[in-house]
């Protein structure tokens, strides 16, 4: 049991920390924002990072790394506030790697390592909302093609990615599938969300499909846990970010002549944020870690980190505007883009009370971190 | 990263666990395990057991005669005491004033109180808050007057926990006035036979006298009895608090609670949804809101654990134990109470001692009141709790000290 990171870890983290303070400024991120909310030459600078590649494996390209790395860079990526959307690529390269046939592994990856391929879940239906498991998509099978008939909503640069992995009720029981966008019959429509990257519905018409698994349910699960590890280490690295911009702030801001980081009422604010801010860091840690457990209880742990990081994230993210003042709902601070982006990830891949209710299901007799 | 505690670690809870569950008395754990009172004696038993095995002083180093365990081992040890139903060590003698003897007191002193601490022969208590001195604890009054070879003791001392059970008590007094509160405080031991002392028990909510009054009238304490140097008192105090820093979050604790929750929610109908309907769904979904705290703790204690196990510094997040520990304590007993409803509300306080009725029918106490006796000391737990977020540093208290590591 230990915490500590490895060298070769710190250096990760620091790579990946040094990048976004050159290259995603908050005036970078402005122009992203303003030209759509998705840039490619930011993913290929993310893919020349080797972050594309992070969790391929060598023989296809990648670097063959693992859930603690993955942690780090979302962390460094969350602070930074960038809109690529590498938990997406993280999510291919995982799902590839234990449920598609070698075959298809060997023809893909590489292409996902190098950041050639951006490949996106588009797992989202209206009728679904937070139950992946509730699908409309259809598959037919015509020999060795599938025809998919789908229509996916707020699929992340749903109309610059290469291809999707899609989910689709094949013969009644759900299976994933690999679609590219070029294909025929694919129709998209983008548009930016709340905290200004850009996702879009996509829709497919008797579209040509490779079938990665007929396991299609257990393979969902996997790809949305690996998400929701993003996710958690991706809030974690905002949140952090937010207290700092916070505490720079009221150290700061002068009213009845004195820092009104000396009042109490706001210290105590903030070391309620601080409580959110490690709970929420703990359960990051403990949702990466339990990634490579068995299904169920990897299942239950992922639900309980997004319990815990949803309601930090909304703490934490509504606080800072309070203690900004009127400067923290204006959209020309840095601050405001943090609360987007943590509302925002509440409402990705399940909310608090999804989660909650995951949890509930789930409950047995015993308690803790190794039950 | 790992999660993972090594083969080394769980070997040794192995070894913990299967001597704590052979040596733990059968009704010391029943007692535990459905929250009925514990007396002076069950505590002493266990102390004593745990004393004889070397174990009470679970933290100490080797050269005192302790196990000299890692941060790790001590966690492990506590969870496997905790879970098994054990009672948690009266802290005031091993945990507290054992350390400051053993980093400031003479070789005379040592050899002279760590033994009775060690064998759990010596009951002590905790000379601290006074009637004007709670949060503000350096501005303490009790005064000792050097008179030659004696201190003469005068003033009074609060919230003394199990006092009327002491026979030692670690005093806070006030030696000097002319400088800085801190500056004139001195770290006293004093015999509780001594004449001039007095106890004063203070029944509290759940109607129990867990806390009491200690007066001081012209105690002649000798010369002897000073730990280290006159006037130091408040750094050794500060030593003190800052010597155990996972266990007062008491995660340990609150995992076998939080399971109590559950086999009490079931008994009560407020588990399962399918059988008792809606109400029981939004019951069982505030359990498991608790269950992710409790996770959670546990994964900062984890963390505390393993930056001390590195040498790390981990002052900004082991301020945040108490906090959390003492809010998720209240929560289980609130759950508990809750979940018991209207049968939480008889007070009958023989329901709360063991061997009353005997009787356990599945877990339950039969005789009147619907057969629900075992919920006679759900509402006490719920009202004795509310001490946790105001002992040790109220909550407040400790807001003040993390938001410093914040803000500055």
């Amino acid at each position: 049991m230990n915490f500590d990171l490895s060298e070769e870890q710190v250096q990760l983290q620091d790579a990946v920390q040094r990048w976004v303070d050159k290259s995603y400024t908050f005036d970078h991120y402005r122009a992203t924002m303003k030209h759509g909310g998705f840039d490619r030459a930011n993913y290929s600078q993310l893919a020349d990072l080797g972050l594309c590649g992070l969790l391929v494996a060598e023989d296809h390209g990648g670097l063959g790394m693992g859930p603690v790395e993955a942690m780090l860079v979302m962390q460094e990526l969350g602070a930074g506030l960038v809109l690529e959307p590498l938990t997406h690529t993280f999510i291919t390269s995982s799902v590839l790697a234990h449920f598609a046939p070698p075959e298809l592994q060997a023809r893909w990856l590489p292409g996902v390592a190098s950041g050639e391929t951006l490949a996106v879940l588009a797992w989202q239906e209206r009728s679904s909302r937070y139950r992946y498991e509730k699908c409309v998509a259809k598959a037919a099978q015509a020999q060795e093609i599938y025809a998919l008939t789908a229509t996916k909503n707020i699929v992340p640069a749903g109309d610059q990615a290469d291809a999707f992995i899609v989910p689709a009720l094949l013969d009644g029981a759900l299976a994933l599938f690999w679609v590219e966008r070029a294909s025929a019959g694919v129709q998209t429509r983008g548009y930016l969300t709340q905290n200004g990257s850009r996702a879009a519905d996509v829709t497919l018409n008797q579209t040509p499909a490779t079938l990665i698994t007929r396991d299609g349910l257990a393979a969902l699960e996997l790809a949305i846990d690996v998400g929701l590890a993003a996710a958690c280490a991706q809030g974690v690295g905002l949140m952090d970010k937010t207290l700092r911009l916070t505490a720079d702030y009221l150290n700061t801001r002068k009213q009845f002549g004195v820092a009104i980081g000396t009042f109490q009422a706001l210290r105590h604010r903030m070391a309620d944020m601080k409580m959110q801010l490690e709970l929420a860091r703990s359960m990051s840690y403990y949702a990466t870690l339990k990634l490579g457990s068995p299904a169920a209880e990897r299942r239950t742990a992922l639900a309980r980190a997004k319990v815990q990081l949803g309601q930090s994230m909304r703490f934490v993210g509504q606080q800072s505007v309070q203690l900004h003042g009127g400067i923290g709902v204006t959209d020309e601070y840095i601050g405001s883009h943090y609360f987007k982006h943590l509302t925002q990830l509440e409402l990705s891949f399940g909310d608090t009370l999804h989660h909650l209710g995951e949890v509930s299901n789930r409950m047995g007799e015993t308690a803790g971190v190794f039950a | 990263m790992d999660l993972a505690f090594t083969p080394e670690e769980e070997q040794f809870r192995q070894q913990v666990r299967t001597w704590v569950r052979a040596h733990l008395p059968a009704d010391i754990a029943h007692k535990v395990h459905h929250a009925l009172r514990l007396s002076r004696d069950d505590q002493q038993r266990w102390a004593k057991i745990l004393g004889q095995k070397g174990w009470l002083g679970f933290g100490w180093p080797t050269q005192f005669g302790g196990p000299g365990w890692s941060a790790i081992q001590k966690h492990l040890f506590e969870e496997e005491c905790a879970l098994a139903g054990a009672p948690r060590i009266v802290p005031f003698g091993p945990v507290m004033v054992a350390p400051v003897i053993m980093a400031f007191g003479t070789p005379e002193q040592q050899q002279r109180f760590l033994p009775g601490i060690a064998s759990g022969e010596v009951w002590w208590s905790q000379g601290y808050s006074e009637p004007g001195s709670g949060s503000d604890l350096a501005s303490v009054k009790c005064r000792a007057e050097l008179c030659g070879d004696h201190y003469l003791v005068n003033g009074q001392k609060t919230w003394t926990t199990l006092g009327q059970y002491g026979e030692w008590i670690f005093c806070l007094v006030r030696t000097a006035t002319d400088c800085k509160p801190q500056a004139g405080i001195s770290f006293l031991l004093i015999d509780m036979k001594s004449p001039g002392v007095s106890v004063r028990p203070i029944v509290l909510l759940d109607g129990e006298p867990e806390v009491n009054e200690v007066f001081f009238d012209n105690v002649k304490v000798p010369v002897n009895n000073l730990i280290g140097e006159e006037n130091k008192g408040w750094t050794y105090a500060k030593h003190l608090l800052s010597h155990e820093r996972t266990n007062i979050a008491d995660v340990n604790r609150s995992k076998r609670e939080l399971e109590r929750l559950k086999r009490i929610a079931k008994i009560e109908g407020v588990w399962d949804p399918a059988v008792s309907g809606p109400a029981a769904g939004r019951f069982r979904d505030q359990i498991a809101l608790l269950e992710v705290d409790v996770v959670a703790l546990e994964m900062l204690v984890l963390r505390v654990l393993s930056a001390e196990k590195s040498g790390k510094n981990s002052l900004d997040i082991a301020g945040l134990l108490k906090i959390r520990g003492s809010e998720i304590q209240q929560r289980y007993a609130e759950l508990m109470m809750l979940a018991a409803g209207p049968f939480a509300l008889p007070l009958i306080h023989e329901a709360m001692d063991a061997g009353w009725q005997g009787d356990l029918v599945d877990g339950r106490l039969v005789g009147f009141v619907g057969d629900a006796l075992h919920c006679a000391p759900l509402a006490s737990s719920y009202f004795n709790l509310r001490k946790t977020t105001i002992y040790g540093g109220s909550n407040e208290v400790q807001r003040n000290i993390v938001a410093q590591t914040v803000l500055g």
